[in-house]
């Protein structure tokens, strides 16, 4: 029996509503208690800013992919490393650190749980392995359905029970958390050498849309009664012009749930776009951020850039070769059979570009418009707008509008009549910043129940406590301090225990995989389906059986079982 | 000032030393420098007899000599950025890597990556030189950016990939592909070359020598006149890379290639 007492926190809990007071955290055994003994271990967090560990509810730091931006960019890898100290790996890379790199650099900024935005499932097992190597973060993965062509095949009958059958069977035999659509059809199509630009453009062969895909596995998602909603990166990602599909999107949802959103929009900042071609693209944050204001079955997240290097990685094969042909830098496309696609290129963001200055503008001005911040929550699509250590700049912008002035002051000239940012005068609190980094993240992916994002009595003992005193600090003119604060954690505890300590990493950390399997009947299990077997029979290069994921690829599975309405 | 270094014999030679800290500027404040001997951190006066003759007040003031068996030393002159540096013999990999002015001479060969990445300044080899001599290194997108390198011998493969600006120099034959991804600058080789300048896109290459497989991405255009050591030649003159809508130049002597 272990035990822990955080005395004189300072906490912002925003699922339980404690906004700021003073108070003891007791913890016992990974779990967080009413109270512990008086032989507890106590740390004193000295009136400190004290929230529940960090989630991130999209980043790109396992996979195929993610790898895949490792090895063709070893100028990356060259930068930020960092040697073997104690229990501490040695790092390296800047925009997609090795991943022991991403679990260091996370840790000390307090983040304990991640979701791995698109995992195709095909390639689930390289994601898996690379899981249990990014030991300080409970990790989870959303699994790529965009292109699938059995889902498709449903679609086109449309067969909503049928779609939830296939995603029933590959979630479970893949280990993924949730469905995650990338620019749907759209990859599928690129196989033949088209995309689809709009969501009624229907993809060569299938003959479904996109629109009948999205909703399909809104539905499919639901029938599941999957904790997390569908996860969408709409199509026409970056291109000008492109919020109009993106309404067309939003438009389309149906509100299914009343625990949490139909839909999760993610890195919204890429679909934003006004203007006709690169030369008079401008923002369209306010339009989009209208509608978003006004469904609340809708959760979105900014998907914000900053300027500087990074590597951009997605499964939207069209996507990159769209980046490709703006760069003629090195780039890369993948196919992956029967499923979906996806592509790497690395990107410099520049302030002398007026796009990426738009780019920039808008993703703030997503956070800053949002009435509601559960609706709205903080990501940079890690690493493609930005590295994940840029967070806490992200952070400071959205709390100061002097640091956002300061910052625009030294942005393209032209940028200021584009964008409405430079109007908004929204500074977000304490309270609000910590619903979108962690309880915002929690209720959205519908994994309060297991203790997360929160730290009631009974939750995980995630914690991060942070050298601010919300009450002495200014962050409108103290932005620097924010920054600062938000970068290094006095303390970061991973269920119970002490990970890492004034930006040090200190133990090895053990970290879980949390996956969905929904249970279906008999009959809807496709595991006994001809039909689907012989898609692996005459397609596949993998033989069904050896399709699934073991679990010895999971050493510390967390199963959540849901009872699907099939 | 004059700064001599003679390497002491070693139990085993053959293990380099990565010798980053020798450049002039760092030889003002004295000789209190290390070096990596393999994973191993050792003072400067283990590897080496050091002399120090007559007094600098700045680094241009500085000449080091490197005398011995130097062949292994790598990474010498790494971001130099004024004085001299003479090495007497052969000297180890990334000679010169990013150095931005002053000067190297090397009177034996250079192995791979001399003048990787640099920015200014002048480095001249007497004997041969490696594989990827002015180019950038992995994954890097520019190469030599500025600057004068000058080889007297051959060179090796993927000569001056990436670069960018300054110019390279080249009296004997190259290996293959030199001046590969080609971005600006001007690159000369007066001896043989096999496949120039794949995918380039700007800059000026001149071959005087003859050119084997010559890419089929080149556009040829008129002949011109080039002064050669005091010589007209006529140049067979290419445009390319057009497989990557290059605009550069390649340039060989006419009537020598097949």
């Amino acid at each position: 029996m272990s035990e822990l007492l955080i005395k004189n926190a300072c906490v912002i809990d925003p699922l339980n509503g404690i906004n700021g007071d003073v108070m003891d955290i007791a913890i016992r055994d990974g779990r967080i208690v009413e109270d512990v003994g008086s032989s507890a271990e106590v740390i004193d967090a000295d009136r400190c800013l004290t929230l529940p560990g960090g989630i991130d509810s999209h980043t790109h730091v396992c996979g195929t992919k993610v790898n895949f931006g490792r090895y063709m960019s070893p100028e990356d890898m060259r930068a930020g490393r960092t040697s073997r100290n104690g229990s501490m790996h040695v790092t390296s890379g800047y925009s997609v650190p090795t991943t022991f790199g991403n679990s260091y650099r996370y840790s000390t900024m307090g983040y304990t749980t991640l979701l791995e935005g698109a995992m195709a499932p095909l390639e689930a097992r390289h994601t898996h392995e690379e899981f249990t190597a990014t030991p300080h973060q409970d990790m989870m993965a959303n699994t790529l359905f965009d292109g699938n062509w059995s889902i498709m095949e449903a679609v086109r009958e449309k067969d909503v029970k049928r779609a939830a059958a296939v995603v029933a069977w590959i979630l479970s035999a893949v280990k993924g958390f949730a469905i995650k659509l990338t620019n749907p059809g759209g990859t599928e199509a690129w196989g033949w050498g088209e995309d689809v630009s709009s969501i009624h453009d229907t993809v060569p062969y299938f003959e479904v849309t996109p629109a009948e895909i999205i909703e399909t596995m809104i539905r499919a998602n639901e029938l599941l009664r999957l904790p997390h909603s569908v996860h969408l990166h709409c199509n026409n990602l970056g291109v000008p012009g492109n919020y109009r599909t993106t309404l067309d999107t939003m438009n389309l949802v149906p509100d299914l749930n009343s625990r949490r959103q139909s839909l999760y929009l993610t890195h919204l900042q890429f679909h934003s776009y006004g203007g006709t071609t690169w030369r008079d693209i401008d923002s369209r944050s306010e339009e989009i951020i209208r509608v978003v204001n006004a469904s609340p079955h809708i959760v979105i997240d900014m998907g914000q850039i900053m300027f500087g290097r990074t590597t951009t990685m997605t499964a939207d094969g069209p996507m990159e070769f769209k980046l490709y042909m703006l760069h003629h830098n090195k780039w890369s496309n993948h196919d992956v059979e029967l499923e979906t696609g996806s592509g790497i290129i690395p990107v410099y963001y520049s302030k002398k570009s007026v796009v990426n200055c738009v780019m920039w503008a808008i993703g703030l001005e997503l956070a800053l418009q949002a009435k509601n911040p559960w609706q709205c929550l903080l990501t940079t699509d890690n690493p493609n707008g930005a590295p994940f250590v840029k967070y806490p700049e992200i952070i400071a912008l959205l709390m100061s509008k002097r640091y956002r002035d300061q910052e625009c002051a030294l942005l393209d000239p032209r940028t200021e009549k584009r964008v409405p940012l430079m109007a908004i005068d929204r500074e977000l609190d304490w309270n609000e910043i910590a619903i979108m980094t962690r309880a915002g993240q929690s209720r959205a992916l519908g994994i309060e129940s297991l203790g997360k994002g929160h730290l009631a009595p009974g939750a995980e003992a995630d914690v991060a406590i942070y050298p601010i005193r919300t009450t002495e600090i200014d962050p409108s003119a103290q932005f620097q301090q924010v920054m600062a604060g938000f970068s290094r954690t006095m303390y970061t505890i991973k269920r119970g225990r002490v990970v890492a300590r004034n930006g040090e990493v200190i133990v090895e950390g053990a970290n879980s995989t949390i996956w969905v399997k929904p249970r279906v009947s008999h009959e809807y299990d496709l595991g006994n389906d001809p039909e689907f077997a012989k898609k692996f029979q005459q397609y596949y290069t993998v033989r069904m059986r050896n399709y699934p994921v073991q679990e010895t690829y999971l050493p510390r599975g967390v199963c959540i079982e849901t009872e699907a309405d099939l | 000032m004059r700064v001599t270094l003679e390497t002491k014999p070693r139990k085993k030679p053959n293990i380099p030393i990565e010798a980053e800290s020798i450049i002039p500027h760092n030889f003002l404040r004295g000789t209190d420098l290390s070096v990596y001997e393999g994973n191993k951190q050792r003072s400067l006066d283990e590897i080496f007899f050091i002399t120090v003759e007559g007094p600098a007040v700045s680094p241009d003031q500085v000449e080091v000599i490197l005398k011995g068996d130097t062949g292994r030393i790598k990474r010498v002159g790494e971001y130099m950025n004024a004085g001299k540096i003479v090495v007497e013999g052969d000297i180890g990999m990334h000679c010169g890597n990013f150095m931005s002015a002053g000067q190297i001479t090397v009177r034996g060969n250079a192995d791979a990556w001399l003048g990787r990445e640099m920015r200014g300044g002048e480095i001249v080899c007497h004997g041969n030189a490696g594989h990827y001599c002015g180019a950038g290194y992995r994954g890097e997108k520019r190469g030599m950016r500025g600057g004068r390198l000058e080889v007297l011998g051959n060179a090796g493969d993927f000569l001056a990939e990436y670069l960018c600006g300054g110019e390279v120099i080249i009296h004997g034959d190259t290996g293959d592909l030199p001046g590969v991804e080609m971005r600006g600058g001007k690159l000369v080789i007066e001896g043989s070359c096999t496949r120039p300048c794949g995918n380039m896109s700007g800059g000026t290459c001149l071959v005087f020598g003859q050119v084997h497989d010559l890419l089929p991405t080149f556009e040829k255009r008129e002949r011109t006149q080039v002064d050669f050591r005091g010589m007209n030649v006529t140049m067979d003159t290419y445009h390319g890379d057009v497989a990557n809508r290059g605009k550069g130049s390649l340039l060989v002597r006419s009537g020598d290639h097949a």
